[in-house]
């Protein structure tokens, strides 16, 4: 392993004491003289027409500044997917129609909460209810209602992927199994309800402070919804409390605070209850998955024939990508020779389905893991042995999509299985008592440019003083995972600086530089940690120069930045301090700024992502089996995410994923009555608890990704996904029930015992 | 949602508290902890034009004991006084431990047993080890009071045997008979912030190892927490057996009638008054033979 | 009709006049601009709006301004002494990981204070269940409750060494 000064230590989160202390800044604690506050009317139907909307006695109430409906809006659509204009579905205010409970109907701004709240009851509208569809099967039937005029088989996105000879692979099997599966959806249920607040400058132009993952993507899709500039739009990320996907589309209260403002000239803030993100909020994708897959008798896999159909609910939001990855993850772990898949995206009159944390993976990989412990299982081998025999390496092709560089998948699985103590455990455990096992891969970041957008992937600037300080510029974005504190790592790592040395400006697209396509996919460290390190060698690159004019140095000599200080490497006498070398860059360039930009963009590697993660994690569980409640005793992770830039930070994002990934398998869902949500708040929301967690223990394997910056990828999401395998793999040790409909509840438990 | 616009009132004596519950009528609402009426109020479910706060009545705080009178929780002790209270503790167990697994710290600290008495939720989760020991509520209004037997005070989900101009001014729980025993049990999904899908609570009076008396009740399987007075009758007098406990539990499967909801099917509710009975009639008699 | 209170939030004496309807929390957040104490739900369930009154943590979601007429309130802006310095819950929340997004964090560290005060020398378990009422999405809880078993010991340790001084 390559040896680092900051880069792998624990170094604490720079933002830590302003949250310890309270002093951090989210947007609903922000509050501008004038402010008004702004309130959503939401379709209490699934499926409607809009027949007429009175505003007049809402807009009559004392205190009332501005009510909107979609007719008053510029009526254009929207959505992330700008490379294919006709995925973009969604108005900003519903028009003419609602298709889901929750769709955006009109907004009121008033001089206080109670006043907007107030008016929201004085709004009238007439509907003219519509039949609506609430599952993929009956939305595909040609008679099913139609839920966008623009795609009448309600299946707005189909993708293939296809390699190696499908029907030779099964042929040459010697056993073949098929099998479905199907997921609920679950909640992002970050802590922070999100929040917008829009000001119009004196100029007009329109600043935006928001909860989001991607202020460059809001940016942009403001301004085109708006009918405005991209650069008259300045969108500002204050403290984000948590996305997890959740939060990366342009979304009705952004596009009202900003329209609000501009009609009345006051600051306009919006902040959402609970109850709404529950009831109405974006979601993960349920899925529906048909899998085939073929082996030999020594456990060989031949080929994989796998269709997945995902509900999306009644908008596309992000769930191109999601229908694109999952049919990605399905070829990944093992050694597919043969493949196809085929995955459908269809509308329902349902909250939208979106981006969550794993993005496809975990309900793709739910399916591939569950099946691998069936085939094992008649096979005849250890569920350990048929892993390792089929395991994916470096240098593996999905071909036409992506290629494999690093991988510690095989070191992941013998680590995990020795730690455990599997092969004993899996042998002799007592009745209710079982042990199971999971593994993932994940992306680190995305290629495929579906925004369309015409700037690097990420940038950075780096302002070097001749105080011996710097100022990193970045548009990447910290929302809770860390990724300020690890940006100033490498930024630090690289310019042999200290932490206190780098202030961090993340963004506010007015300064920060354009452009980066924000927090998601796992992206962040080795995207923006590339860019940062393109800014500061360009710096370094300077200061040598500097350095050797300075000292008249020899061409040969090799330079460095250490400790704070710039200087040849084999005669350290000649070297001066950062901040020295700073001032006589710029006195030789007559006092210009030293300031260098750089970015980073993944060219020449297919279709997905630069880099994969790869891990393995068993849990341990004891099952009650009277009441069908499960105890999750213990959990072991082997993962590979490359160098680990901060181990505290890898280990906070493997304790939180397998939080959700608990919730997954055991608790979480959203219980449904046709398109009406009915558990919308955290009572019934069932996310684990502090005495739900089990302890946990995790080793990282040791790799170097020659993609990543000094070595690293990705360790927030991939790691969503083996819990709930691993604990579902568990509870059929313990209990006999294996579960092929998530989630695993004591009631299928029960049920499922009884069978056997 | 905010919550709506009321008037408020902080008596200092139960006397003003009745006079303004009398003079405000049926728009008045008594607050203790607040943990029912605020979530309420704030889903749209409850919009009192006065809302009468009892917290600042010296009188109803407290919680009080002594061997002869048994046990006096004064309506605004908070449900973490109740769980903590060493004569609780030491005495009633199954109360300490109803009241100290319910809801979550916070709402601990700030909920009141007669709070969640006077919601009457059918998951209520304090009624079944107080109806199980036997305890009375007593009420006042302007003309006196009165007392009630826990297990005739609930009316449905929601109602109760309170007239309008009532205030529950204690709950009292007689002194544990020798050779008796009461214990409380439940199941939720999670360890924290969780409402009961089941609960059950069983009281058991002793002599030898004849089943002298015993008391069974089921919460959230029914319009109220309710007895299983069919498994109740068919153990009393006879012989502790184990095949006794696991008739009887069959017997109170038959009574219940759970409703399916977002916390649990009524299928799996029925098997869990089935299981949950058993374990709650073992536990009463371990503690019955010991005490 | 507004009532007039009187109060005390992390020893400043306030009197203002309340609505009866409006919570603790919409008095701390928008009328004292204490906004460290935030909102995650508004029904009792997610902790995030956790405050000290009269020494016990309650939801200030679910309490209402003006029940804390006469009455001490103890926020997260209270918890350090100075803005140089920290209480040793914050160090160690801040040293072990414990704060990820961080909206979760000011009622942590409340609840952490309620469970230290009460019980200085807490078991795992028990860390766990007084965190019963404060749910955090980000940091699967590990973390956090490290830091609350770091910061016992360290009150444990200094006040042992003001016992001997
Ligand atoms: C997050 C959360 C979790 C919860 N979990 C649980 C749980 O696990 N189990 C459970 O059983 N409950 C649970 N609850 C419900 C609630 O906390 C309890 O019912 C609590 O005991 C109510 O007490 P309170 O003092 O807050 O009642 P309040 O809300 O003040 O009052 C409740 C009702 O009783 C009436 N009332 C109160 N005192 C009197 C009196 N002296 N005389 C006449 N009427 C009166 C009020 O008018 C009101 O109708 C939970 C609540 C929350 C917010
Ligand atoms: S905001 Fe008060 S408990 Fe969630
Ligand atoms: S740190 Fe984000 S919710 Fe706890």
């Amino acid at each position: 392993m390559k040896r680092f000064n900051i880069v792998g230590t624990d170094v604490p989160r720079t933002d830590a004491e302003a949250k310890a202390r309270g002093t951090a800044i989210y947007t609903d604690d922000m509050k501008l003289p004038g402010m008004l506050y702004g309130k959503i009317l939401r379709s209490p139907l699934p499926h409607a027409l809009i027949r007429n909307i009175d505003i007049s006695r809402a807009a009559s109430l004392p205190g009332v500044k501005c009510v909107i409906t979609g007719e008053d809006t510029p009526k254009i659509k929207y959505g992330n997917w700008r490379l294919f204009p006709e995925t973009q579905d969604e108005y900003p205010l519903a028009v003419e129609k609602v298709r889901f409970i929750g769709d955006e109907v009109a907004a009121v701004a008033a001089i206080d909460n109670d006043t907007a709240e107030e008016a929201l009851e004085l709004i009238k509208v007439e509907y003219e209810e519509l039949p609506g569809v609430f599952d993929v099967d009956s939305s595909i039937l040609p008679a099913a209602p139609v839920i966008h005029d623009y795609c009448p088989s309600n299946i707005s996105v189909n993708r293939k992927i296809k390699y190696g000879d499908i029907e030779k692979g099964f042929a040459e099997a010697d056993y073949v199994r098929e099998d479905t599966f199907t997921m609920q959806s679950v909640s992002h249920a970050y802590l922070e309800p999100c929040s917008a607040l829009a000001q119009v400058d004196l100029d007009g132009r329109i600043t935006l402070w928001t909860s989001t993952q991607v202020p460059y993507i809001i940016q942009c899709l403001l301004a085109s919804t708006l009918n405005m500039r991209e650069n008259d739009i300045r969108v500002i990320k204050p403290f984000v409390g948590g996305g997890f996907g959740g939060k990366m589309e342009l979304r009705a209260w952004e596009f009202c605070a900003a329209f609000i403002a501009k009609k009345t000239g006051r600051p306009v803030k919006f902040t959402l209850s609970r109850e709404e993100e529950f009831l109405t909020g974006r979601r993960r994708h349920p899925m529906k998955i048909r899998s085939r897959v073929g082996f030999k008798k020594d456990g060989t896999l031949v080929a994989k024939d796998l269709r997945i159909q995902l509900d999306g609910g009644a908008y596309n939001a992000m769930g191109p990508t999601a229908t694109f990855l999952c049919g990605n993850f399905g070829a990944m772990l093992y050694r597919y020779p043969n493949y196809r898949f085929h995955g459908e995206h269809i509308y329902t009159n349902k909250p939208p389905a979106s981006a969550m944390r794993g993005f496809g993976a975990p309900q793709s990989l739910y399916a591939t893991e569950i099946q691998m412990n069936l085939a094992a299982e008649e096979l005849g081998i250890d569920p350990i042995d048929i892993r390792l025999k089929n395991a994916q390496v470096s240098g593996d092709k999905i071909p036409d999509v992506a290629t494999i560089s690093s991988c510690g998948f095989i070191e992941s699985i013998k680590a995990v299985a020795d730690m455990s103590g599997w092969k004993e455990k899996r042998k002799n455990l007592k009745p209710g008592q079982g042990i199971g096992i999971g593994c993932y891969s994940f992306i680190s970041g995305g290629v495929f440019n579906w925004f369309n957008t015409q700037y690097p992937f990420s940038a950075a600037e780096v302002r070097a003083f001749s105080d011996g300080t710097v100022h990193l510029l970045t548009m990447a974005s910290d929302i809770g995972q860390g990724s300020d504190t690890v940006l100033k790592q490498i930024l630090a790592e690289e310019l042999g600086l200290n932490m206190g040395d780098i202030r961090i400006t993340s963004a506010d697209t007015s300064m920060t530089p354009q452009a980066d396509l924000g927090s998601w996919g796992s992206r962040v460290t080795l995207m923006a940690g590339n860019a940062v390190i393109d800014a500061a060698k360009k710096i370094k690159e300077r200061l040598f120069g500097a350095l050797s004019a300075r000292f008249n140095l020899n061409v040969i000599h090799e330079i460095e930045c250490k400790n704070g200080r710039v200087q040849a490497v084999t005669r350290p006498d000649y070297g001066l301090t950062f901040g020295e070398a700073v001032a006589l860059v710029q006195k030789a360039n007559r006092g210009e700024p030293l300031v260098a930009r750089g970015s980073y963009t993944p060219r020449g590697k297919g279709l997905v992502t630069p880099a994969f993660g790869f891990g393995a994690q068993v849990a341990e569980v004891e099952v009650d089996r009277q009441t069908g409640l499960v105890e999750v005793k213990q959990m072991w992770t082997a993962h590979d995410c490359g160098t680990v830039i901060n181990p505290r930070s890898v280990e906070g994002q493997l304790a939180g994923s397998i939080q959700m990934g608990l919730g997954y398998a055991l608790s979480e869902q959203f219980v449904m009555d046709g398109g009406k949500t009915l558990n919308t708040s955290f009572v019934d929301y069932k996310m684990p608890t502090a005495a739900d967690m089990p302890p946990s223990q995790v080793v990282h394997v040791d790799t170097y990704e020659p993609e990543g910056p000094m070595g690293a990828k990705e360790a927030g999401e991939g790691l969503a996904s083996p819990t709930a395998p691993a604990i579902s793999d568990a509870v059929y040790h313990a209990t006999g029930y294996r579960c092929m409909d998530l989630p695993v509840t004591p009631e299928k438990i029960l049920e499922g015992m009884k069978k056997d | 949602m905010r919550l709506p616009k009321f008037e408020y009132f902080e008596p200092k004596t139960l006397e003003a508290a009745l006079n303004l519950l009398t003079q405000n009528g049926n728009n008045a609402h008594l607050l203790a902890g607040g943990t029912d009426v605020l979530v309420k109020m704030r889903n749209g479910r409850l919009k009192p034009e006065a809302v009468i706060g009892l917290q600042g009545i010296e009188d109803l705080n407290g919680i009080h004991f002594d061997s002869g009178k048994g046990l006096a929780i004064g309506a605004t002790a908070k449900l973490a006084e109740v769980a903590s209270n060493p004569d609780v503790l030491k005495h009633y167990p199954a109360l300490a431990f109803a009241a100290g697994v319910m809801a979550n710290v916070q709402v601990r600290n700030m909920g009141t047993i007669a709070g969640n008495l006077c919601n009457a939720a059918p998951s209520a989760e304090n009624a079944p080890p107080l109806m199980a020991m036997g305890a009375e509520v007593a009420l006042a209004n302007l003309q006196g009071d009165r007392r009630i037997a826990l297990h005739q005070f609930f009316r449905g989900p929601g109602l109760t045997a309170m007239e309008h101009g009532e205030i529950m001014t204690a709950i009292l729980v007689p002194f544990p008979v020798p050779k008796s025993g009461a214990s409380y049990k439940r199941v939720s999904a999670r360890c924290g912030v969780d409402i009961a899908a089941v609960c059950v609570s069983a009281w058991v009076a002793l002599d030898g190892e004849v089943c002298k008396d015993v008391r069974i009740v089921l919460g959230a399987v029914a319009p109220t927490p309710m007895r299983a007075v069919g498994a109740e009758s068919f153990m009393r007098e006879q012989t502790w057996t184990q095949e006794l406990i696991e008739t009887a539990a069959a017997q109170a499967v038959q009574e219940s009638k759970p409703i399916s909801d977002v916390r649990a099917s009524a299928d799996y509710r029925k098997k869990m008054v089935a299981v949950l009975t058993l374990r709650a009639l073992e536990q009463a008699y371990e503690r019955a033979i010991k005490n | 009709m507004k009532h007039h209170i009187n109060f005390s939030v992390n020893g400043d004496d306030y009197s203002l006049a309340v609505d009866p309807w409006r919570t603790l929390n919409e008095l701390l957040r928008e009328d004292l601009n204490l906004t460290g104490t935030k909102l995650g739900c508004g029904t009792g369930d997610c902790g995030a709006c956790t405050v000290m009154v009269d020494g016990r943590t309650v939801s200030s979601c679910l309490t209402l301004a003006v029940s804390v007429n006469g009455k001490s309130v103890t926020t997260v802006e209270g918890l350090a002494p100075s803005g140089e310095e920290l209480h040793p819950i914050q160090e160690s929340f801040i040293k072990t990981g414990a704060i990820q997004c961080g909206f979760c964090t000011a009622g942590m560290e409340m609840s952490a204070l309620h469970l230290l005060n009460n019980n200085p020398e807490p078991t795992e378990k028990e860390i766990r269940a007084g965190l019963s009422g404060n749910l955090c999405r980000c940091t699967g809880y590990n973390q956090i409750v490290e830091a609350i078993s770091v910061a016992a010991e360290q009150i444990r340790d200094s006040e042992h060494e003001k016992e001997e001084r």
